[in-house]
């Protein structure tokens, strides 16, 4: 009994800390209708800094952490500033949610530049001696986080209901336009919420790392516990955040104890899929209901990016022929394998590009689908000696039928939930992944894959396998660039941003969904397949979330919805730390701040800003990117 | 003059609305409404603001269920369909704030409308064969020809949403018009025209009439309804207070008196 009390214990402190962040997220979505997944980042941006204040400069606990926070927070309002405050004005919410994961990834890059890869811990902030309670021991740290949740959890609810602030605060939850017309400054208030969330997060990042080991990527850890609490207990409500947190602490921890660690995030991202297919709103409506933004309708992406015909009679043939001389411009088989290694990403992106960039659905979880892919066709080619193609199609196979079941459940999702449903889908699969050890090997991997081969002809080399990609690439370029340029691709984009009136013409929008979800579901899985015979090798890291997020960014920067597009995406990063070895340290930074400033300045991506310099500049007389001389009478 | 009447009667109409009851929270927004279009008709559903017009729209559409009540859609009841077999029957309908799909050119919107005609779908596109080239390439002259229609085709190109207010509203009813309806229901055309774009509306709903397409408007513009319909149902408050034709409902004192009001002792 007792060992339940404190097991208990230990979920309600774990369960402050998920609360506090998960009141950052209700936050900043109450005031804006923008999910920050920052908000982890900024958690151990906080420890990490305070750890440096206290261990390495030797300022007294009580004055580093307080410094930390203050630091956190200014660094948070700058960034801020400089990217949310512009975001929310002009993109829609599914791109800010990409945008701000964007920033958790520009700061865990930071952390690993500047702290390293090796996990840190602070010191309790009152002494190593638990404090007794009968049977039960106490650490004294746990009293901490539950007086800082506290301290926070009265605060806020001060700060939003008793003063004027935070009358304006409630105003732009309920009505952003109207609070504009009302004299109230909405950008300051997007950043003063975005400010106040990263103040909370700051203090759950110091409060908690004495209880625990921070790393520079444990910001996702806290991101997506602090998320699903949110989730859990209703994102709009405040005491749905704390109910959600302390909920999830609860059953993570009870979880470890009586069941097994391996699986105790497996166990919150059922429960999380559970709440979400049986209430969607979470366990605590709020009173206030978020209003429907009108301009989340304006903000769907409104550019159109097209190729003109003529530019591409010509571009296609030469990239092609470019295509086929790499390898013999390229001897260094270091390079090389870089190349081969953006070529079988850029075989995921496709798929993802189709459910992203044309039907509009944010998916999260993408490495998902390549880790049962590599998976399955790696152990079935260890162990059964199955074929690398028969492994290949049972890994699609497992995938399209794992993508149909979470498309069923997630069907009335949709925008935010939907990247929510898939992102806990990725993790799930993560964590079979590290803890199914039989099959997967466990954290330390699948060794011994063979080489990808057609009826006994190996591609072993870099180079074979080069050709081997760029086919698959070549024959998927073609038939997805036949079905979207017609009836297949319109469908799509009609959902994409307007389902109601897509609807309202026969566009079958549920079945269409689902088929973009299986593209997107094959591809991944094929491409996970190519991964696994190229490495010999695959690991749960080299499929994990971090992949998921990193193809996002790819896609995004590379150009959503040009299907070539991301190939530039996929180059850019895979080869950028392939070339200047040196600086591979940088790639996480790189990454996330290449994805804010895409969003930012180059919404269209690489390949729409060059089809629009090409436009402009090549010489081409007809205006193919939406030409406005458009009088007001018709002629006739 | 009799005689056409009584064929008309005998004829089976195409929707057939029959005791519609709707509430919202405790508000009864549409109670007991029941009204019918006739075929290769002009039926307009008028009233003032906060009638339930849009909302029988939406009823019918199924965008919300109704409370009670039956839907009869060339003999198939639509009240329990979902808004996407509503259209695949054949009815297509328009929304009130034009709804042109960004991110796509003009013609690209129309060729959407033509959806769910299209034969070759998702895997004779991938694998390009030709059936589905030939099929598209018909496709577009066809959408060409609309958008000619209504003066459009100089836009074809450029992107639907850069359009003015007018143009966005036509363009709207062009996609319809491609998905071969067999009832056409328009969301208030003429909302956000000026006085010339709303002739040329005008023009092009006895147009859709000509083909023999029944329709059904929702609408504001009384000189625009006056002109063009051959039937006036007449909502208020959520209930048919006359239904006629034009020159009946302007004779009608309780149209009268529902658009211009009473004094409050004179109401029975």
């Amino acid at each position: 009994m007792s060992e339940f009390v404190q097991i208990c214990v230990g979920g309600v402190v774990v369960g402050s800390i998920y609360a506090l962040i998960a009141l950052g997220f209700s936050l900043v979505y109450r005031v804006t209708g923008a999910i920050n997944l920052s908000q982890g980042g900024f958690s151990v941006l906080a420890a990490l800094i305070g750890y440096t204040f206290s261990q390495t400069w030797g300022w007294p606990l009580l004055a580093a952490m307080p410094a930390a926070v203050f630091a956190t927070v200014l660094i948070g309002i700058v960034l801020g500033y400089g990217t949310f405050v512009p975001a929310i004005e002009r993109l829609s919410n599914s791109s800010v949610l990409m945008l701000t994961v964007g920033l958790l990834t520009m700061i865990e890059g930071f952390a690993l530049v500047t702290w390293g890869s090796q996990p840190f811990a602070l010191p309790p902030f009152s002494g190593e001696q638990p404090i007794v309670i009968g049977p039960i021991r106490v650490p004294t740290q746990a009293f901490w986080v539950l007086g800082a949740a506290a301290v926070v959890i009265v605060g806020l609810w001060y700060l939003v209901s008793r003063t004027r602030l935070g009358r304006g605060l409630r105003a732009c939850a309920e009505n952003p336009s109207a609070a504009n017309l009302m004299g109230i400054d909405v950008p300051r208030m997007t950043l003063f919420s975005f400010g106040l969330a990263t103040l909370i997060a700051a203090i759950a990042g110091v409060i908690v790392a004495p209880t625990t080991t921070l790393q520079f990527n444990t910001g996702s850890l806290f991101t997506i516990s602090g998320f699903i609490a949110a989730v859990i207990g209703g994102i709009s409500s405040f005491p749905g955040a704390i109910v959600g947190g302390i909920f999830l602490g609860l059953a993570t921890q009870l979880a470890t104890a009586y069941l097994s660690s391996l699986f105790s995030s497996a166990i919150a991202l059922v429960v999380l899929l559970v709440v979400l297919v049986w209430r969607p709103t979470g366990l605590i409506q709020s009173k206030v209901t978020r209003r429907q933004d009108i301009r989340a309708e304006v903000r769907v992406s409104t550019h159109l990016v097209r190729m003109p015909s003529n530019v591409a009679w010509i571009a296609v043939p030469l990239a092609l022929l470019l295509a086929i001389a790499v390898p013999f411009v390229v001897t260094d088989n270091g390079i090389l394998s870089g190349i081969v290694i953006a070529g079988i990403l850029f075989i995921a992106l496709l798929g993802l590009d189709v459910l992203m960039g044309y039907a509009g659905q944010v998916s999260l979880g993408q490495a998902g689908f390549m880790a049962i892919g590599g998976y399955t066709s790696g152990y079935l080619a260890i162990n059964y000696d199955i074929s690398p193609v028969l492994g290949i199609i049972a890994g699609i196979a497992l995938s399209v039928a794992c993508a149909l079941v979470l498309s069923v459940v997630t069907l009335r999702l949709r925008g935010l939930y939907l990247a929510l449903a898939t992102l806990a889908f990725g993790l799930l699969i993560d964590s079979f992944a590290v803890g199914l050890i039989d099959i997967t090997g466990g954290p330390s991997g699948l060794v011994g894959i063979p080489p990808f081969s057609v009826a006994g002809f190996e591609f072993a080399t870099p180079r074979a396998m080069y050709y081997v990609v760029l086919g698959i690439n070549v024959l998927l370029l073609v038939a997805l660039t036949g079905a979207l340029r017609s009836g297949f691709g319109r469908a799509l984009k009609a959902i994409r941003t307007d389902q109601m009136a897509a609807a309202a013409l026969g566009v079958d929008v549920v079945r269409y969904k689902l088929v973009a979800f299986a593209i997107s579901a094959t591809l991944a899985s094929l491409a996970g397949s190519m991964y696994a015979f190229f490495f010999n090798f695959l690991s749960p890291e080299m499929v994990g979330t971090s992949r998921s997020l990193e193809l996002v960014a790819m896609l995004v920067i590379g150009g959503e919805g040009t299907l070539v597009g991301a190939i530039s995406g996929s180059v850019l990063i895979t080869l950028l730390p392939t070339i200047f070895q040196p600086f591979a340290i940088y790639k996480t930074l790189v990454t996330g701040g290449l994805l804010v400033l895409s969003f930012l300045y180059l919404p269209q991506g690489l390949y729409g800003a060059a089809v629009q310099f090409f436009v402009r500049y090549g010489g081409s007389r007809r205006k193919f990117l939406a030409p406005n001389p458009v009088p007001s009478k018709r002629a006739r | 003059m009799t005689r056409d009447v009584d064929r008309q009667e005998s004829v089976a109409p195409v929707l057939a609305v029959r005791n519609l009851d709707k509430a919202f929270g405790g508000v009864r927004a549409i109670s007991d409404v029941s009204f019918e279009v006739t075929d290769s008709q002009v039926t307009a559903l008028i009233g003032p603001n906060g009638a339930g017009k849009t909302t029988v729209f939406n009823l019918i559409t199924n965008i919300f269920p109704c409370d009670a009540g039956k839907i009869n859609f060339l003999g198939q009841n639509l009240t329990r369909l979902s808004a996407v077999r509503i259209a695949e029957l054949g009815l297509i309908r328009t929304f009130q704030s034009a709804r042109v799909f960004p991110g796509m050119t003009v013609l690209e919107n129309v060729l959407v409308g033509r959806h769910r005609l299209m034969k070759n779908h998702g895997l004779t596109q991938m694998l390009w064969l030709p059936a589905s080239g030939v099929e598209e390439h018909r496709l577009r002259a066809r959408a060409e020809e609309a958008l000619d229609l209504v003066g459009l085709s100089r836009f074809r190109n450029a992107h639907a949403t850069d359009l003015p207010m007018g143009a966005q509203k036509l363009l709207e009813v062009v996609r319809a018009l491609m998905a071969g309806p067999r009832l056409l229901c328009l969301d208030e055309p003429a909302a956000g025209l000026n006085d010339a774009e709303t002739q040329e509306l005008a023009a092009l709903l006895r147009a859709i009439r000509a083909l023999g397409i029944p329709l059904l408007v929702v609408e504001h513009n009384m000189s625009l309804v006056m002109n063009v319909a051959d039937r006036i149902v007449v909502l208020d408050a959520g209930a048919v207070i006359a239904s006629g034709s034009p020159k009946e409902i302007q004779d009608n004192d309780r149209v009268i008196e529902a658009y211009l009001g009473q004094d409050a002792d004179a109401v029975a």
